[in-house]
């Protein structure tokens, strides 16, 4: 905090580097909104909760999309909103459309464009057919990316136009069927036509757009490296690979690393006291080991989820009569 | 001669003492097949007008020689083929061929003064051949094989004619019958009879053992006033239930019915249940009257939704549409051409039709309570919630059917919904555009929903695969029993929670304070604000309201976070702000100025203070230098101020 380069800046600069001004009048603007309930407890508290709501990623809960977007630490914030609350819809192992994953988002955004989570599923899907079912940490992952770094996405889309279209003369793409003229191994060693722009040219030009976007990219020693592991790439391909590279995620800070993206030890606690209160659960018979595939431990007062409780009972009263009455009857 | 019914014109000759075949003999002629008849001169001044030739095995007609003052003649029970060699007996009264083998009517023509013909149990195919027997009174021809009435129109002296045991499909071709009294049809294959009414004097018609089926077959008889007395027995008709009372009420005249008499009881039960019967029409043809007004509505409905759904392309439409398209598909509709009638409607009679071309359809909406269910359909069913409906009305409603309405719209009189329809406990939606999940927030504020529809049809939100657990989530409250049919179980309930339950946490414990006031102030200003609005508050309402907002602090407070506010105001609300972030963003521009002033002051201070309070010392040290100079100085101060 007390580094030089602090006092190197001028004033708007900093603030405007650290969307101070942002959150201060977002804060002035509530405090307009809701004077009347927030007079009752005092202007001081009001602040203090804001701010630390702030710090803890909850103040993007249910607002407006235009907030959200504002800056990027309310943007990680609602990554990890959106990974908190619905981690659990991933672990059932559903796989949900598009559609149904925008749903989920506006859930907590009322007003979350489509065209974002289209463009996430995009990434997902490799701009094939739209609606396929997506898993989600897949979507996820994507939609870290789309959302995080959206403006970022739009100049490298721009550039990797461009270089399509040929501005660089040796991105010219040649057919490889003639032997003798072919410099480069399509990725997949494919004898069509090749796809994509040459990496280390792209690479180029995204360290370029990296220096003059100083504040929403990924780090570029971790763009460079993931164009160094390819000679060609798609466009889309090259999203894919940052959505799934771990550096990036890392550096995000967002969300856990994707093999621990289904943990949350904190909220299974909180969920299973939650289910606790189910009604009916309450007396039920104690739970089956082999019942279950999820893995989160099943408290003993808990039933067992997949049996049905209001038929348990019944069944086994009918089983054990039914004996009893054919004895009877042959006699 | 005396009335005659179908046995008493047999004449019998046993009576009559006649014995045949003793006094006659056949003697062989010239002509190899043809016998003479001869008899005795005492038998020809005796019997003089009669002779009777019963039972004599004779293949032909003989020809009978010196008797032409015969007047009655009788071959029954003979083998006779051909009605031959009688041409010369042209006073013949009384002709009996019965029971023979005869195959056509023939050699008659001579015979103007007949007046009884009977040819009954032959083998003739077809009338024909009367056309010299203007006197004909009796005409027998049962037990033949004749298919149609011909060539008997001439006929009209004729009083009885008997065609039972024929080969008869229909009957008709009566006309020129003016004596007609007595009609035997029996032991046909008769469907339909037309042209009785044109039978002046015909009192008696036997049509048993036909294959008459309804009365409008027989519906000629209906305007025939002399007839008294009529049979259907054996008939498909006399089967049917309404078989008596019709023929009686269409009948009036009629005094026996299959040969009992009509008891005047029987006559008043006849016209009475007639009676009932036109009333039940009436009221089925007024029943699918309003059910084609309302299928009509609905169409209507419909396809202004679609437009709106801009699911068709939008034409003008014609003004003067009387009756619009029934078809549902919009690929089938094409522009703006009348369709005169659809053709689903090839059910309704003709009579509906007529007066259905009448009905203009105008409505854009339609309301229906039946019973137990109140449905809805267009938006501006919605205002009808305002109307004062009947306390056991209101009370007996237990499902509420949406159609063709926006869902966004429906959730603004929900409050209303509550109120006035306090026992509605199934909700069913179809073509309500519901699309987000979070829509289903706005269901919470009903008092309880025990099942809910969502009809897959214009509701999009159907196609997801978590909406249900998400409905259990939310609604989790009101114990569901059934969403689209499906019972609820317990493993549902369980994984409605375990999929969504976190985020109920979250929005419960993670949200500021302040925010929660706000967003639940928000969910309880706008009820507070409808209550208030309704006319007539009356104790009892000020109690429900109390406990209302008691159940939404005390359950499900972590769910309550979940609110639905409808994209208008949503939008409006944003709009609001738009104002108040301006003048923030302003006010924290000045702040921001006056503190980046402050600061550059401070800072230039920083910067500038090192050497000013050089200077400052330095100035005071020169000025302390010379001891005694300064004290004369301060001193001259001090006198000077005072």
């Amino acid at each position: 905090m007390l580094s030089p380069d602090r006092l190197a800046l001028p004033d708007y600069e900093y603030l405007a580097q650290r969307h101070v001004l942002t959150y201060m009048e977002d804060a002035v603007c509530q405090l307009l909104e809701n004077k009347e309930d927030i007079s009752q407890y005092g202007v001081a508290r009001f602040f203090t909760e804001y701010f630390n709501s702030v710090c803890q990623g909850t103040h993007i809960l249910f607002r407006e999309f235009s907030f959200i977007q504002a800056t990027p630490h309310n943007r990680a914030s609602f990554l990890r909103a959106f990974w908190k609350c619905f981690r659990t819809v991933g672990k059932n192992g559903d796989l949900l459309t598009m559609r149904e994953y925008h749903c989920l988002l506006q859930l907590l955004c009322p007003d979350f464009p489509l065209e974002l989570t289209q463009k996430a599923a995009r990434i997902v899907l490799m701009d094939d057919a739209m609606d396929c079912l997506m898993s989600f940490s897949d979507f996820l992952l994507a939609f870290q990316i789309q959302f995080y770094y959206s403006e970022f996405l739009e100049s490298v889309a721009a550039i990797y136009q461009d270089l399509l279209a040929g501005k660089n003369p040796n991105t010219v793409i040649v057919p490889t069927s003639s032997s003798g003229q072919h410099r480069q191994r399509p990725p997949l060693g494919e004898a069509s036509v090749l796809e994509g722009v040459e990496a280390s040219l792209f690479s180029q030009c995204l360290e370029n757009l990296c220096d003059r976007h100083k504040y929403s990219c990924p780090p570029p020693a971790l763009v460079k490296e993931v164009l160094s592991n390819v000679q060609r790439l798609t466009f889309y391909g090259f999203l894919v690979a940052l959505s799934k590279h771990h550096g990036i995620n890392q550096a995000l800070g967002a969300l856990p690393d994707k093999g621990d993206l289904m943990h949350d030890p904190a909220m299974d606690e909180e969920l299973e006291r939650l289910l606790a209160q189910v009604p009916g659960l309450v007396n039920s018979a104690p739970a089956n080991p082999e019942a279950g595939c999820l893995p989160f431990r099943t408290p003993p007062r808990v039933g067992s989820p997949w049996r049905p409780l209001h038929h348990a009972r019944k069944v086994d009263a009918e089983s054990d009569g039914s004996t009893e009455e054919t004895d009877e009857s042959e006699t | 001669m005396r009335s005659i019914s179908q046995r008493a014109y047999k004449f019998n000759w046993e009576n009559r003492g006649f014995i045949s075949g003793d006094h006659i003999h056949l003697a062989s002629s010239s002509m190899p097949s043809f016998p003479i008849l001869q008899r005795s001169s005492e038998e020809k001044i005796l019997y003089s007008d009669r002779l009777t030739l019963e039972r004599q095995k004779l293949t032909v007609c003989p020809i009978i020689d010196g008797e032409e003052h015969l007047r009655l003649l009788n071959f029954q029970h003979n083998f006779i083929t051909r009605i031959q060699n009688i041409s010369n007996l042209q006073r013949l009264i009384f002709l009996d061929l019965y029971d023979n083998q005869i195959e056509e009517i023939s050699g008659l023509s001579t015979l103007r003064s007949l007046r009884v013909l009977l040819l009954g149990k032959n083998r003739i195919k077809q009338i024909s051949n009367l056309e010299n027997l203007k006197s004909l009174d009796v005409l027998d021809l049962h037990g033949n094989q004749i298919t149609k009435i011909e060539n008997v129109s001439h006929l009209c002296d004729l009083r009885v004619l008997n065609l039972a045991r024929n080969l008869l499909s229909h009957v008709d071709n009566l006309n020129g019958l003016d004596s007609l009294t007595e009609l035997n049809l029996r032991h046909n294959q008769i469907t339909f009879v037309r042209d009785v009414d044109n039978l002046p004097c015909l009192q008696r018609l036997f049509l048993s053992f036909n294959n008459i089926s309804t009365f409008e077959s027989v519906c000629c008889l209906a305007d025939s006033s002399s007839l008294s007395d009529i049979t259907f027995d054996g008939n498909p008709i006399a089967q049917e239930s309404w078989y008596k009372h019709t023929i009686l009420q269409n009948m009036m005249q009629l005094r026996q019915l299959d040969m009992k008499r009509v008891t005047e009881e029987e006559r008043r039960m006849a016209s009475v249940v007639a009676k009932k019967e036109e009333e039940k029409k009436r009221e089925s043809h007024k029943q699918s009257l309003l059910k084609e007004k309302k299928r009509l509505t609905i169409n209507n409905v419909a396809r202004k939704w679609d437009l709106q759904q801009h699911r068709i392309p939008n034409i003008a439409p014609n003004q003067d549409r009387k009756v619009s398209d029934s078809s549902q598909d919009p690929s089938q509709l094409h522009g703006s051409t009348v369709s005169a009638f659809p053709e689903e409607t090839g059910s309704l009679d003709s009579g509906l039709t007529n007066d259905l071309q009448g009905l203009s359809v105008t409505d854009t909406h339609l309301v229906e309570v039946d019973g137990d269910t109140l449905s809805l359909y267009g938006s501006g069913a919605l205002e009808s919630l305002d109307r004062n409906w009947s306390v056991q009305t209101a009370g007996m409603v237990t499902t509420v059917s949406f159609t063709f309405i926006e869902f966004d719209e429906i959730v603004q009189v929900l409050p209303k919904l509550k109120i006035k329809f306090p026992n509605s406990l199934h909700l069913k939606f179809k073509e309500t555009n519901l699309v987000m999940l979070q829509q289903f927030n706005a269901l919470a504020q009903l008092r309880r929903v025990d099942q809910l529809t969502i009809d897959p049809q214009g509701n999009p939100v159907v196609n997801f695969t978590l909406w249900k657990y998400y409905v259990l989530f939310r609604l989790s409250h009101f114990s569901m029993q059934k969403i689209n049919g499906t019972e609820v179980t317990q493993n549902d309930m369980i994984m409605a929670e375990r999929l969504f339950g976190i985020l109920a946490h979250v929005a419960s414990s993670e949200l500021p304070q302040y925010r929660m006031i706000s967003i639940l102030g928000d969910a309880r200003k706008k009820q507070f604000r409808y209550l208030l609005e309704t006319k007539g508050k009356k104790p009892g309402l000020v109690n429900e309201e109390n406990n209302d907002s008691k159940r939404l602090v005390g359950e499900n407070t972590n769910r309550a976070m979940l609110n639905y506010t409808t994209r208008d105001f949503y939008n409006e609300r944003l709009e609001e702000i738009k104002e108040k972030k301006k003048f923030c963003k302003m006010y924290m521009e000045d702040l921001v100025k006056e503190a980046t002033e402050i600061n550059m002051k401070n800072e230039a201070l920083q910067k500038l203070w090192p050497q000013m309070f050089i200077e400052l010392v330095r100035d005071a040290v020169i000025e302390i230098r010379n001891k005694n100079s300064y004290m004369k100085l301060c001193l001259q101060q001090i006198t000077d101020q005072n």
